[in-house]
């Protein structure tokens, strides 16, 4: 199954060794450094903010009673409904000249030439933005579980000893969420390497453009791949050092015995009104922004909306979700249930590396298939090509192979909490192996599987580029409907599919928001 | 449960192999209102027609790769140069319609690609601070003059209609020349190149430069009250110059398509391009695009012909030599440091 998943990464990887054109030569005498800062820029930015905003909020509802609290606890995981090119185009909509903050100026204050007070909020600084709004909700969701499941004794301890409470947050609450954190920066991480839509919108150039460009202006596949497979490595470094920091921390407070339920600390005066607005603004700036933008254009120009098919729309997309989940989920449980059961070292290297196309730019993921099945199709008589490249059998592959990181760890993680032993004591009591699976894993991991399904359902609903270049004849969904729009500069009538994308996006988060959030 | 799995694949995948009276089209000029217009050739003929739409490069990729089993019959683009790279790679193949022939003229085709419609790539100034007559005689190569020094905008080097400028600059100026107009060009800049051609139109009407390269169908659209009134009436304060009318004319691009090479309907791809030059499809595309109509006998919509109509085009370079030359731009933009 691993296997499956690596041939499109490892057509990546047998390609740094062809020969290049001068694209190469030339790329690396004039753009290389500014492809690679900018990379480095957007990184480290998209970082830097969801490090705040999601670790920021977290702390907030986590610890504290504010007013509103209950709400954002939950609202905040709402940002994860809008995909970032989404959020670009309401940025774009919104603090271009004579944008939307045009109009409002206008219709506040009467005509005037505005367009000087309006900040341009667009290149790198837009994309940061764009992609860190989309995403700090990663950090959020699992630094605040970390932060929830804290042990009180801990907290205790640095109380008795006399520390502040900011002293405190630096000194025992940040250290022993770390795991959780890095997981999610490092997820944060992968997401904003593979972001091509977003980048490509704003026109900033990254190290994905020149793979792109390689590909595209100069036909130069060997460059491509050779660049990819700088970001290949680069990513599967970052994703070793996440298996790592994972690995050698255990900090969960193992017994349920040990855990005391924590209250929250009542914040008052200044203090509390600092915590409602902080987590006001981020529910602002995260949902309220880019659906208000788009909801506008909608009431603005309602055509656009008439000339939607949002029932063939709202059909196509969930058939590729329906597909899609089913897909993954099983072979998630495949490999893992094969990892627990052999205890490979070989298998559990083979998943690990799998599970770094997630961090592979869509649209090169898509190409790499494309290749990758013709050159199969050239090897034998039968002809499938035409099974794979335009038809919803290949896009959930190339689907498969690009989430398949979101349900094999999700799963993981579930077995990881059903103890050996459980495994043992049913071998015990007589269960075969397929049994104990059936009787046993399943039943364990049932919650796992509804949560990893609706994530990747949120993932496959916001999925763009895969989408695009291999989808059958006729076939739209609401990601490529807002996107063809878009791209013949008609953002307002993007707006309407934007949008059914983002409220259904939102009715899935929804339903799990009980199980992320989850306090038991 | 696997059983149906595998039911639903199969299914799906022999209603993407079963043919009947139909044509298949790959378009990276992806307008809804092409839809429309194909709606309207089924209407008439009964042929169904069929779409994938997406960017340029990576459709190209898939036909390239699906190879004779891809069921694609026409490829649509926009820019000529993306149309000549296509037909170099060997992936469109011969059309003797003589319908298509007598109707597009010479510079606006090839044997294997046909030009739909066309526009001109123009230079925009703002009305209340420059007048035409300042502009008299201005041409492309007059932008790297230092006259013009921080104040024209024209959007990234990556932009294809920039790299069919910047190629059709090489095939009359040769690549030494064009090089020191790149150079010239970029520290003409306003600022650094950012946004589409309609945010360079848009700039120069909110007072940050005096010039915009931009293709003409943008302002059309902001004039037609598509994008809200604001824009609509910061576009009355710009007015598209036609430059090069001194010497060859201005320059000029097309959107176009042409039948792929393994196309299984030849015949129906054949009917749709000629259906696409004729007057009623003409008028549909120049009222919905507001691109240039490339039969005669079809004026352009209103708003863009109020521009006037009598400009000289550049009909010596030919459109199908940008491909040959797009490369070769990008590398001299890339190097002009050209963003």
């Amino acid at each position: 199954m691993s296997l499956l998943v690596m041939l499109p990464i490892a057509t990546v990887f047998f390609g740094f060794f062809e020969t290049t054109s001068d694209y190469f030569s030339l790329l690396i005498n004039t753009f290389l450094l500014k492809y690679i800062s900018n990379s480095i820029l957007l990184l480290v930015g998209v970082l830097f903010l969801s490090f705040l905003f999601g670790v920021g909020a977290a702390y907030c509802v986590s610890f504290y009673e504010f007013p509103g609290v209950s709400f954002f606890k939950w609202a905040l995981i709402l940002s994860f409904a809008v995909p970032a090119y989404i959020y670009a185009y309401s940025l774009t909509a919104f603090f271009e000249n004579y944008g939307t903050a045009f109009s409002i100026l206008t219709y506040l204050f009467g005509p005037y030439e505005y367009n000087v007070f309006i900040p341009k909020v667009d290149g790198l600084f837009g994309s940061i933005i764009s992609i860190s709004f989309s995403l700090f909700g990663y950090v959020y969701v699992l630094s605040r579980a970390s932060f929830y499941y804290q042990s009180q004794n801990l907290i205790d301890v640095g109380k008795n000893l006399g520390l502040s409470s900011k002293k405190t947050f630096f000194k025992i609450i940040l250290p022993s969420a770390r795991p959780a954190i890095v997981v999610g920066l490092s997820l944060v991480a992968m997401e904003t390497l593979s972001d091509f839509g977003t980048v490509s919108f704003f026109s900033i150039s990254t190290f994905t453009t020149a793979i792109y460009n390689a590909w595209i202006s100069f036909d130069d596949l060997a460059s491509a791949n050779q660049l990819s497979f700088i970001l290949l490595l680069f990513i599967l470094f970052l994703f070793f050092v996440e298996n790592f920091s994972r690995k050698k921390a255990k900090y969960h407070s193992p017994s349920k015995g040990g855990f005391v339920n924590r209250s929250k600390i009542k914040l008052i005066g200044k203090k509390s009104f600092y915590a409602t607005c902080f987590c006001s603004i981020l529910f602002f700036c995260s949902f309220l922004f880019p659906v208000l933008q788009m909801l506008y254009w909608t009431f603005k120009f309602p055509k656009y909306l008439q000339d939607l098919n949002f029932f063939s729309l709202g059909i196509n997309t969930l058939l590729l979700v329906f597909l899609s989940c089913i897909m993954m989920i099983v072979f998630s449980f495949v490999s893992n249930y094969g990892n627990r059961v052999t205890k490979s070292k070989f298998l559990e290297i083979l998943t690990t590396i799998s599970i770094s196309g997630y961090a592979i730019p869509g649209v090169i993921l898509a190409v790499a298939f494309i290749t990758l099945v013709s050159y199969l199709d050239s090897l034998i008589f039968i002809n499938f090509k035409t099974m794979f490249i335009g038809s919803i059998f290949g896009l959930v592959i190339v689907y498969f192979v690009r989430f398949f990181a979101l349900s094999s760890n999700g799963i993981k993680s579930g077995y990881v909490k059903i103890n050996q032993s459980m495994d043992e004591s049913a071998y015990l009591l007589g269960y075969s192996k397929f049994k104990t699976f059936t009787k046993v894993h399943i039943p364990y991991l049932k919650n796992s599987v509804f949560l990893i399904s609706i994530l990747i359902a949120i993932e496959i609903i916001k999925e763009l580029p895969i989408t695009l270049i291999l989808r059958p004849f006729n076939f739209e969904t609401f990601a490529t409907t807002a996107y063809i729009y878009a791209s013949q500069d008609l953002l307002e009538a993007a707006a309407a599919p934007s949008l059914f994308l983002i409220l259904i996006a939102s009715v899935f988060i929804l339903f799990v928001s009980k199980y992320i959030l989850s306090e038991n | 449960m696997g059983r149906i799995v595998i039911f639903v694949f199969f299914l799906l995948t022999i209603s993407g192999i079963v043919s009947a009276n139909e044509v298949n089209i790959f378009s990276a000029r992806h307008y809804d209102t092409d839809i429309q217009l194909y709606e309207k050739f089924t209407a008439k003929t009964g042929i169904k027609v069929n779409v994938v739409s997406g960017k340029d490069k990576a459709l190209q990729k898939r036909i390239i790769e699906e190879g004779k089993d891809c069921t694609g019959d026409l490829y649509i683009t926009a820019d000529a140069g993306r149309l000549g790279a296509f037909q170099e790679k060997g992936m469109f193949q011969k059309v003797n319609s003589k319908v298509l022939k007598n109707l597009i003229p010479s510079n606006f085709r090839s044997p294997y690609w046909f030009g739909i419609a066309k526009r001109a790539r123009v230079i925009y100034y703002a009305t209340d601070r420059l007048s035409k007559s300042d502009l008299k005689g201005l041409s492309y190569e007059d932008l790297a003059d230092s006259k013009w020094e921080g104040k024209v905008l024209i959007r990234k080097s990556n932009n294809v209609y920039n790299q069919s400028l910047v190629a059709s600059l090489i095939a009359n100026n040769g690549k030494k020349k064009t090089t020191e107009w790149a150079k010239g060009l970029v520290s003409n800049m306003a600022r650094k190149p950012k946004g589409n051609d309609r945010a360079q139109i848009l700039a120069v009407a909110a007072g940050e430069a005096e010039l915009a390269v931009a293709n003409t169908y943008y302002i059309a659209l902001m004039l037609s009250g598509k994008k809200g009134p604001e824009q609509q009436a910061a576009a009355k304060k710009v007015k598209p110059f036609f430059p090069n009318q001194d010497n060859r004319g201005t320059h000029m691009n097309i959107s176009g398509g042409g039948v792929l090479k393994h196309a299984p309907n030849k015949a129906n791809a054949i009917k749709l391009l000629e259906f696409l030059l004729t007057k009623e499809a003409q008028e549909h595309i120049v009222n919905n695009t507001f691109e240039y109509p490339i039969i005669e006998g079809v004026q352009p919509n209103k708003l863009i012909a109020q521009f006037g109509l009598d400009f000289k085009q550049d009909l010596k370079t030919k459109v199908s030599k940008y491909g040959k030359n797009q490369a070769e731009a990008l590398k001299i933009m890339t190097e002009a440091d050209w963003e």
